[in-house]
Formats: C-alpha cells, sequence, structure tokens
C-alpha cells in the first residue's frame, strides 16, 4: 500500500517535474556553465575564464547603476502595491453586490500582456496629449481658480518618461496598476480564511473595525503577507518588458534595470558568457534578499 | 528546408516546361536576405526578378527581414545554421562578421578578369575589406545630406539671382536662413515653424564631431576620442542652435522628421534613403543639397550597403551568388531612384544618374564621407555614444562630463577585447 503510494505521487509528479528539468533546471545549470566562459555567439571559439566573468559584473558600473535602479523600482512597487491589493481586498471582501465585477475589473491588467500595458501608458504619459498630463492641469486650473495662482503652468506638461527623475516612478506607477489585481485575488483568499467566530468575537467584545483588523485579521493574514511580499520582490526585481518598450533604459540610464541590462548583454551584443553571469549575479542577491525576509516575517512558532 | 528547396526546384521546372531553349534542372537556388522593408523592398524585388528571368539557371529567393530584428537574424543564422547565401551588411555592421570569419572571401572573385574595382568609389570599395582581406563589395553609399523647403526658402527671400531657393553652405548661411525660417507668430515662446530639427541624432551629431575633427574612436581605434576638446566644441555648437540660437527645437520628444514632411521644419540632414518618403508627401516642395560645413573640415556621416555572403557556402552557389551580386552592382542605377547614391564612377556619371536631383547633390558627398569607426566591438560602443549625445543635447548631463563618461565606458570595452 506505501509503496503504491509513492509510486503514483512519482507518476503525478512526472509531468511538472520533466518539465521543470528540461525547461527551468537544465536551462539554468548551462547557464551557469556559459556564465565561465567569454563567450560571442559568433565566435568559433569560447575561452573558459573561470569567474572572470563575475568579476567585470562587479566593476562595471553600468550593472551598478542596473542594480540601484532595480532596487529602487523594488522599493517602490512592493510596499505601494501590496498596500493597494491589501486595501482593495479588504474592500471586496465585503459581501456587497457587484463585488465580481470589480474583482474582474480589478485583475483584467494582470492578464494582459506588458506589451498592450506598455503602449497605453505610453499614451496616457504622454507630456504633451496624455490623459494624466491633461487632469493634472484641469486639477491645476481649479486650485488656481480658488486663489492666487499656486501650481505653475508648467504642472500640466510633465515629461514623464523623458525625464531621468520622473520615468523610474512612472514606470513604477504603471506596473503597479499592472499587478495589483493579482496580489488582490491572493490577499482576498487569506481574508476568507479568517475565522468569522474569532471576528464576531471580537466585536461582541467591544472591538471597533480598527481594532478588529489589525489584532486579528493582521495576525492571521500574517502567512499571506509574507508569500505576497517574496513574490512580489521576485517579480519586480526581474521587470523588463516595461522599460524595455517604454524607454530602453533611458533617459541616460535611469530606467537601466537588471534584466534589461542582461537582455542588452546577451541578445543586443551576444556576450553570452557576460549576460549569463549578470542573471547569476542577480539570482544571488534575490535568494538573499528573500532568505532575509522570511528569517524578518516568518510567524515564529 | 529540404521540402522547400524541392518546392522551389519543381516551381523551377515548372516555369520552364513551357520553355523551348533549355530546361533548367540544375537550377541553382539562391537565398537573399536583406531589411528593405520600404518602397526600397518593392525596387529590390524588381530588380531580383528581372535577374531571374535573364539567368534561367539560378533562382534568387529574396526575404525581407526588418533590420530591427534584421541582424539578431542573420547572426542567429551565421552561428547556428540557416543563413542565406546572399546578404546585406550595413558597413558599420560588416567588422563583426568578418571579424569571426562568417563571410567568404572574395578576394579571387574582384581578381577575375571583366570586374573592374577601379571603377567603384575609393571609400565604399574600401568599406568593404576586414583585416586586409575582401569579404563584400559595396552595393550603394546612403550619406545623410541638407534637405530643404524650397517653397518656405522662397517664402523667406533665400534665393539666388534667379529666383530659385538658395541653399546655404557656410555655417553663417546656414544660421542666417535658420533665424529667418524659424517664425513664432503668435509670440507665445514656441515657434509655429522651425529653421532646423534634428531628425537623428546619431548621424547629425557624427556630422558635427567629423566637421570639428572629433570622431568616436581615436585613428588607430584603440580608445575613444569623446573626451577631445574637438567633441565638446561640436556638441557646444548643436546646443547652441536649440537654446541660443533657438532655431532648432530640442531633440527630445519632437517628431522633427514628421515636421518637415509637413512643412513645419524647414532644413535636416538626413539620409538620402529618406527620399521616398518625402515624394509620397503631397505638396511638399524640397530639394536636397550637400552638407553645410559646419565646423572647420567638410564631413558627412555615410554608410554603406555590402553584399556578402557566407563562408559555407559550396563551389556553385558560390559562382551564382557572385553573379548576382555583380548583376546587382551593375543595376545600381535602378537601385539609386529609390533613395540611394551608386558607388560605380560609370553610374555616377551617367546622364541618367543626374538627372536625380537629391541622389545627384548627395553624391557630391563622396569625397568627404565618414564611416563609424570599423571596430568589432561597434555595437558596444554606439549605445554609449548615442547616451552621451542624447543626454548633452537634452541638457540632462553636462556636456564635458556625459563626453567623458562615455569615453571611459568605451576604454573599457576596447580593452576588454
Amino acid at each position: 500500500m506505501k509503496r503504491n503510494q509513492g509510486l503514483s505521487a512519482a507518476l503525478f509528479l512526472l509531468p511538472y517535474a520533466t518539465l521543470f528539468a528540461v525547461f527551468v533546471l537544465a536551462p539554468a545549470v548551462y547557464g551557469f556553465w556559459v556564465s565561465l566562459h567569454k563567450w560571442h555567439i559568433l565566435s568559433p571559439s569560447a575561452p573558459f575564464v573561470g569567474f572572470g566573468n563575475y568579476r567585470q559584473v562587479l566593476q562595471d558600473d553600468l550593472f551598478r547603476i542596473a542594480f540601484l535602479r532595480t532596487a529602487y523600482f523594488v522599493l517602490m512597487v512592493v510596499p505601494i502595491g501590496n498596500a493597494l491589493s491589501l486595501l482593495l481586498a479588504v474592500g471586496l471582501a465585503q459581501d456587497y453586490k457587484g463585488t465580481t465585477l470589480y474583482k474582474v475589473a480589478f485583475y483584467l491588467p494582470v492578464v494582459t500582456s506588458v506589451a498592450v500595458v506598455a503602449l497605453l501608458w505610453r499614451w496616457l504619459l504622454s507630456a504633451e496629449f496624455g490623459l494624466i498630463n491633461y487632469y493634472i492641469g484641469k486639477g491645476a486650473e481649479m486650485v488656481n481658480s480658488l486663489g492666487p495662482r499656486v501650481i505653475s503652468a508648467h504642472a500640466a506638461s510633465l515629461p514623464w518618461l523623458n525625464s531621468p527623475a520622473l520615468a523610474m516612478p512612472a514606470i513604477a506607477m504603471l506596473s503597479i496598476w499592472w499587478g495589483a489585481g493579482g496580489n488582490m485575488l491572493i490577499y482576498l483568499a487569506g481574508l476568507k480564511a479568517v475565522p468569522r467566530e474569532l471576528l464576531e468575537a471580537a466585536s461582541i467584545d467591544g472591538a471597533t473595525p480598527w481594532q478588529r483588523f489589525w489584532r486579528v485579521t493582521w495576525p492571521l493574514l500574517r502567512p499571506t503577507v509574507l508569500f505576497c511580499l517574496v513574490m512580489s520582490v521576485i517579480a519586480s526585481s526581474q521587470v523588463f518588458g516595461q522599460t524595455f518598450i517604454l524607454t530602453g533604459g533611458g533617459p541616460y540610464y535611469s530606467t537601466l534595470t537588471v534584466v534589461l541590462y542582461m537582455y542588452q548583454q546577451g541578445f543586443g551584443l551576444y556576450q553570452l558568457g557576460y549576460a549569463c553571469a549578470v542573471a547569476y549575479v542577480l539570482f544571488v542577491a534575490v535568494l538573499a534578499f528573500t532568505l532575509l525576509q522570511f528569517r524578518l516575517l516568518a510567524v515564529r512558532q | 528546408m529540404r521540402l522547400t528547396a524541392l518546392f522551389a526546384l519543381a516551381l523551377t521546372l515548372g516555369g520552364c516546361a513551357g520553355d523551348a531553349r533549355r530546361a533548367a534542372p540544375e537550377a541553382v537556388t539562391l537565398n537573399f536576405w536583406n531589411g528593405f522593408t520600404g518602397p526600397d523592398g518593392a525596387t529590390m524585388e524588381k530588380i531580383v526578378r528581372a535577374f531571374n528571368k535573364s539567368h534561367p539557371d539560378i533562382r534568387v529567393k529574396m526575404q525581407i527581414i526588418p533590420w530591427g530584428t534584421y541582424y539578431d537574424k542573420v547572426t542567429l543564422g551565421l552561428a547556428f545554421g540557416g543563413a542565406p547565401d546572399v546578404l546585406i551588411l550595413h558597413s558599420n555592421r560588416f567588422p563583426e562578421f568578418a571579424n569571426y570569419s562568417s563571410l567568404g572571401r572574395l578576394d579571387d572573385l574582384v581578381k577575375r578578369p571583366g570586374f573592374d574595382e577601379s571603377d567603384f568609389a575609393e571609400g565604399p570599395w574600401a568599406a568593404g575589406v576586414w583585416k586586409g582581406t575582401r569579404y563584400a563589395i559595396p552595393l550603394d553609399c546612403h550619406p545623410i545630406g541638407l534637405y530643404y523647403n524650397t517653397r518656405l526658402f522662397r517664402q523667406a527671400g533665400i534665393v539666388d539671382a534667379a529666383g530659385n531657393a538658395k541653399p546655404p553652405e557656410t555655417l553663417d548661411e546656414f544660421l542666417s536662413a535658420a533665424r529667418k525660417l524659424t517664425v513664432d507668430a503668435n509670440g507665445d515662446g514656441k515657434p509655429e515653424q522651425w529653421g532646423f530639427a534634428y531628425t537623428w541624432l546619431r548621424t547629425n551629431a557624427f556630422t558635427f564631431l567629423h566637421q570639428f575633427g572629433a570622431d568616436i574612436l581615436t585613428p588607430d581605434f584603440r580608445r575613444s576620442g569623446l573626451d577631445a576638446p574637438d567633441a565638446a566644441r561640436a556638441l557646444g555648437l548643436m546646443q547652441d542652435l536649440c537654446y541660443k540660437e533657438k532655431v532648432c527645437p530640442k531633440p527630445e520628444g519632437a517628431d522633427a522628421w514628421m515636421g518637415f514632411q509637413t512643412g513645419k521644419v524647414a532644413m535636416a540632414l538626413e539620409g538620402v534613403y529618406m527620399l521616398t518618403s518625402l515624394e509620397e508627401q503631397e505638396d511638399l516642395e524640397f530639394a536636397g543639397a550637400p552638407c553645410p560645413l559646419f565646423g572647420r573640415r567638410r564631413a558627412v556621416w555615410a554608410s554603406t550597403h555590402l553584399l556578402a555572403m557566407p563562408a559555407a557556402v559550396d563551389a556553385r552557389k558560390r559562382e551564382a551568388a557572385w553573379t548576382f551580386m555583380r548583376y546587382l552592382s551593375d543595376h545600381s542605377l535602378d537601385w539609386a531612384r529609390g533613395g540611394q547614391v551608386p558607388v560605380r564612377q560609370s553610374i555616377l556619371n551617367s546622364p541618367g544618374f543626374k538627372k536625380l536631383q537629391v541622389q545627384y547633390e548627395f553624391s557630391k558627398e563622396l569625397p568627404y564621407i565618414a564611416y563609424e569607426p570599423p571596430t568589432v566591438s561597434y555595437n558596444q560602443v554606439v549605445p554609449f555614444y548615442d547616451a552621451a549625445i542624447e543626454a548633452s543635447l537634452n541638457r540632462i548631463k553636462p556636456t564635458d562630463e556625459a563626453l567623458s563618461e562615455a569615453a571611459r565606458r568605451i576604454n573599457e570595452v576596447l580593452e576588454r577585447e
């Protein structure tokens, strides 16, 4: 009986394990092997250079810029994005009519391809014709009509994607919009798992909604929060499509992210060994940060 | 692959079945790749069709791949198989492919009797050589030059004795024309019409740099030349056009070429290959002229479409490919009509070519064209140059800083080679 169970388990695992081995594990191991070589794709020889590529990555000031810009992006997207997802989930966890419609509406961007999202936001963010600047202009007019002109006319023509200071926040903004629905669903599931009796008991004891959330829901939600934070950090540290399509890393490297840099090295310049080394440095950094998150946030037994 | 070859063979056989002269069961099929997605593609297709008609023993199959992904396909094809038999390479990308011995040597072919290499213009002819070996022959040359709106020139009174629009030849003439042509009728500080605009910073800045005696790399291609004082001087003038003279919009976000097409920009420095996009424009009156002298010497950005074949082609295909390459070169007047400058003296001096106003004017630049530096690392070097130019002209970074940063990064790349 026992042995049979093991066999069944193995059989059930087999399809996924095969796909994982062929499409994830093997390329990852091969990628590490490639990262130890100096290899231009057209070059007939690819000399073994040991950790030479890694040494070069760590000395490369553009990699450093890309790393810091990516960290900046993660720091904006993960806290704000998760707070927003949780807020949406709390709102939609009530049994009002029409919540399904809202759930679908908030989730739709998640299933939209990054290319579509990026092109859509290019229009929204356009300095001259963009909807965002249009509303900023309208808002400024309203404020200014109340009294002295406190908001300058330039506010209505913010060069979102052409300014080194604004480009990354703009990309973070659209990324938050794009991804909020995904975590919202997970938070919703987490909220549903909070036992009703506990909340009712708290109500009877006279707890305010605020207290009920922070004293009852929040502690029980911690594993969900940890999961969402970890997944968000992993996903957002690999940001690529948005910057690739909208800015190409510019203006002046202000939106250069690590995966974009890796792509440029690997598929723009065909420095395959170097690109693989960049990928592995990112992997190690994300792994370290994930372990740290587990350390800090995991529920202590 | 084998199936397509069979299919092509069947087609060839079918096509020749009614032909009494001779069936061509052994027709060689040549795959020819290029990135001519615009009207130039239609021109090339016409030439290829004429070739196929006059050469029953060779069947050229042309595949057009957009330039954006073209070099990826070529690179992967050459690295892992599936490369074409004849391909177009830009002169600035050529060293990378020649260096890794991906291309076939043509030295013996150009030495054959009946092939006159002295008919080729010097610069473009030299562009097909890498480290002393010839791997390609030039099909054309495409420099940038001055396009100007003749109607706006006449309206502003910039005319010669006969009343025709007179293009500027020197910096002073250029500035005075640009000032007259910049019009801010409603006085809101945003001109409705600009005297000049930067369409592509890479080619425009390269031209300014060369005219001031600077370049992306030093003449020995060992170091970057962007930290030389001359480079900063060239960019200084480019900035002045935007911020001091105010005859040119800030490059960022401005769709300058569309501005020229619609008559909102009076002058632009663009490639001869952009000609057809102007000819399609109704009620645009324009002409071409050689690039004005902005700095201390004449120079202008140019590139060339080179014809090459991969190293791995068998003898029969090699012969057929060479026949086709020569045919394209011999028929480069047809090609020039689509917006190119031919590189054969016999064609340049032909009456047919002199009738092509823009091409003929731009061909006067041939003696002083400047190619981007021939280096294997071109692809790695040029993004640093682009970033520095963009940052400087949009005032994201001070010019000196942007240039020295780019120079440092370029030097790091070159040292690694």
